[in-house]
C-alpha cells in the first residue's frame, strides 16, 4: 500500500472557449470543451501510481459536502482507495477558462473549504490506522482553513513513530514547521510567492542556500524546482542540476505529481538511487509537460524522455 | 472470471470500536450510508455498525406500527433515549460478526451471499483481513448486467 495525503483537494473544471471575453455569454456544447476532474497534489500522485500499475494506493484527506461525495466518486473511477473525512463545508472548485484564439488562460482558485476542529481530530485518528500497511507516505499540497500549519509536522511524527518514511511536497509556513519533524524527502513548491523559508528566490544561489538550509534542519534529500530544471541535494552534501533538453512545454498541470510518482516507482522497482530516481521523475514530468494530459497513461510512455534528461554536479 | 476488485467501492470510511455513537451518526449522515465497518487500530475489519443497531435502542416500538396519537410521545422518548446513549462507545452496539468477502472472491459467490441474506452491502477485506472497501447490491446488479450483455 502506498499512502498519499491531500488535505485540500479540489474539483477542477476547465472550460475551453473560442475567445475569453469579459461581458460576453459563452456557450459550451461539446464535452471536449469541458473537463471536470479531481485535483490536488498527493491525489494526482496517487492516480499516477495507479497508472503505473500499483494495486493498492490510497488517498487520505478532507472532502466536503455533497460535492465532496461527487469528488470521491470521481477518484473511485481511478481505483484509488479513498480514505476521507467528510466536512460540512463544501470542497473547493477551481475554475480555469482557456481561450483558444487568442490564447488566454484565466484561473479562479477557490480557497473557501473550511475544516472544523473535530474533523482534524478524526483525520489524525483515521491516518494513524490508515498508514499501517504503508512503507512510505506522500504528503502534499496546501492546507484548508481551520487546520493548523503544524498539521504536517504532526502527521510526519506519527509516520516516523510507525517506522514509515515521508515524502513531503509543501510550501510556506506548513513546510517550515514540518521540517522540524525531519521528513526524508522534501520538494518545496511555489504557491503565491517565489519564496522558500520566507526568503525570496532571486537567483540560483538563493535556491542552493535554501536547499542547504532544509538539509541543515535534518532532511536527507531535497529536490527544488528551478525554472524547468530541478536542483537535487544529495544526502552526502553534493548538489546536482537535472535538466531536460529540447523541450516544448504545452502543459504544466500535473507535471510535479507525475515526477513524484515516477520517483517512487523507480525506488520501488530498482532500489534507492537518488539521481536515477530523479531522472525518472524528470522524464515523467517532461512527458506531462509536452502532452495535454494531467496524469500519465502508463509506465512506458514517458520512458522515451529519459534520454533527454541530464544531470550535472554543481560546484557549490 | 470477474472478481470483487473489479466492482467494489474502494473506501476506508470506517469507525473504531471506541468511537462514540454521536460520531457514528455524524459519519453516516455525511457519507450517506446507514451501515459502516468497524475496524481495530490496525485497520482490520472486526464488525459492523448499522443504523438499526442505534435505532432499536432509542425507539421503543421501532419495528411495530405506531398509533398517530403516540407519535409525539415516541419522538420525544427517542430523543431522550438518544441523549442517554450518544456518548456510549460503538463496541456496545456493533454487530461483531466478521463476515466480510475477500477482494479476490469470484463475483458469482457474492451474488450467492447477497441473494441469500438481507445485507444491502458487504465489506471487503484482503487476505490479511485489512479493510479494502465494500460491495453493494447495486454493484452486484452492475456485474449481472455486464454478464447479461456478454450473453
Amino acid at each position: 500500500m502506498i499512502t498519499t495525503v491531500t488535505l485540500n483537494p479540489s474539483i477542477d473544471r476547465e472550460y475551453f472557449v473560442d475567445s475569453n471575453e469579459i461581458m460576453k455569454n459563452q456557450f459550451i456544447y461539446s464535452d471536449e470543451d469541458l473537463k471536470v476532474y479531481p485535483g490536488g497534489k498527493g491525489l494526482l500522485t496517487a492516480i499516477n501510481l495507479k497508472k503505473l500499475a500499483y494495486p493498492n494506493v490510497q488517498n487520505i484527506g478532507f472532502v466536503g459536502g455533497k460535492q465532496g461525495l461527487f469528488f470521491e466518486k470521481m477518484v473511485q473511477e481511478y481505483k484509488v482507495i479513498t480514505n476521507y473525512i467528510y466536512t460540512d463545508s463544501e470542497i473547493r472548485n477551481n475554475v480555469k477558462i482557456i481561450g483558444k484564439n487568442p490564447f488566454s488562460y484565466t484561473q479562479y482558485n477557490d480557497y473557501t473549504h473550511k475544516v472544523e476542529k473535530n474533523d482534524v481530530a478524526d483525520l489524525i485518528k483515521r491516518y494513524k490506522r490508515g498508514i499501517v500497511e504503508s512503507k512510505i507516505v506522500v504528503i502534499a499540497g496546501s492546507i484548508p482553513e481551520g487546520v493548523g500549519f503544524d498539521i504536517y509536522k504532526i502527521l510526519i511524527d506519527i509516520a516516523h513513530n510507525m517506522d514509515k518514511k515521508v515524502y513531503l511536497q509543501a510550501s510556506g509556513e506548513a513546510l517550515k514547521l514540518a521540517l522540524s519533524a525531519e521528513p526524508e524527502f522534501v520538494t518545496p513548491y511555489f504557491k503565491h510567492h517565489k519564496s522558500i523559508l520566507d526568503k525570496e528566490m532571486k537567483s540560483k544561489k538563493y535556491y542552493i542556500k535554501a536547499g542547504r538550509e532544509i538539509q541543515d534542519r535534518g532532511v536527507e534529500y531535497v529536490m527544488i524546482p528551478f525554472h524547468c530544471d530541478r536542483l537535487l541535494f544529495d544526502a552526502d552534501g553534493r548538489v546536482y542540476k537535472l535538466t531536460p533538453d529540447d523541450y516544448c512545454i504545452i502543459n504544466w498541470l500535473g507535471a510535479s505529481d507525475a515526477y513524484n510518482a515516477a520517483f517512487l516507482d523507480y525506488v520501488y522497482q530498482n532500489g534507492f538511487d537518488f539521481l536515477e530516481a530523479n531522472r525518472h521523475g524528470g522524464a515523467a514530468a517532461l512527458w506531462i509537460a509536452e502532452n495535454r494530459e494531467v496524469v500519465l497513461n502508463n509506465g512506458d510512455d514517458f520512458k522515451h524522455c529519459l534520454r533527454r534528461l541530464h544531470i550535472e554536479e554543481l560546484e557549490v | 472470471m470477474s472478481i470483487v476488485r473489479d466492482y467494489m467501492m474502494r473506501s476506508m470510511n470506517s469507525v473504531s470500536s471506541d468511537d462514540l455513537i454521536e460520531d457514528v451518526i455524524r459519519y453516516m449522515y455525511k457519507s450517506e450510508l446507514s451501515v459502516l465497518p468497524v475496524v481495530d487500530n490496525q485497520n482490520k475489519f472486526i464488525g459492523t455498525i448499522y443504523s438499526n443497531n442505534v435505532l432499536k435502542n432509542i425507539i421503543p416500538e421501532q419495528f411495530g406500527f405506531i398509533e398517530s396519537h403516540r407519535i409525539f410521545y415516541e419522538v420525544n422518548q427517542a430523543v431522550e433515549n438518544l441523549n442517554d446513549i450518544r456518548d456510549d462507545m460503538v463496541e456496545n452496539y456493533m454487530s461483531k460478526n466478521t463476515d466480510a468477502v475477500n477482494e479476490n472472491d469470484d463475483m458469482n459467490k457474492i451474488a450467492d451471499i447477497m441473494l441469500h441474506n438481507k445485507e444491502s452491502l458487504l465489506f471487503v477485506v484482503n487476505d490479511e483481513g485489512y479493510l479494502r472497501g465494500y460491495i453493494s447490491r447495486a454493484d452486484l446488479l452492475h456485474f449481472l448486467l455486464d454478464e447479461a450483455k456478454k450473453n
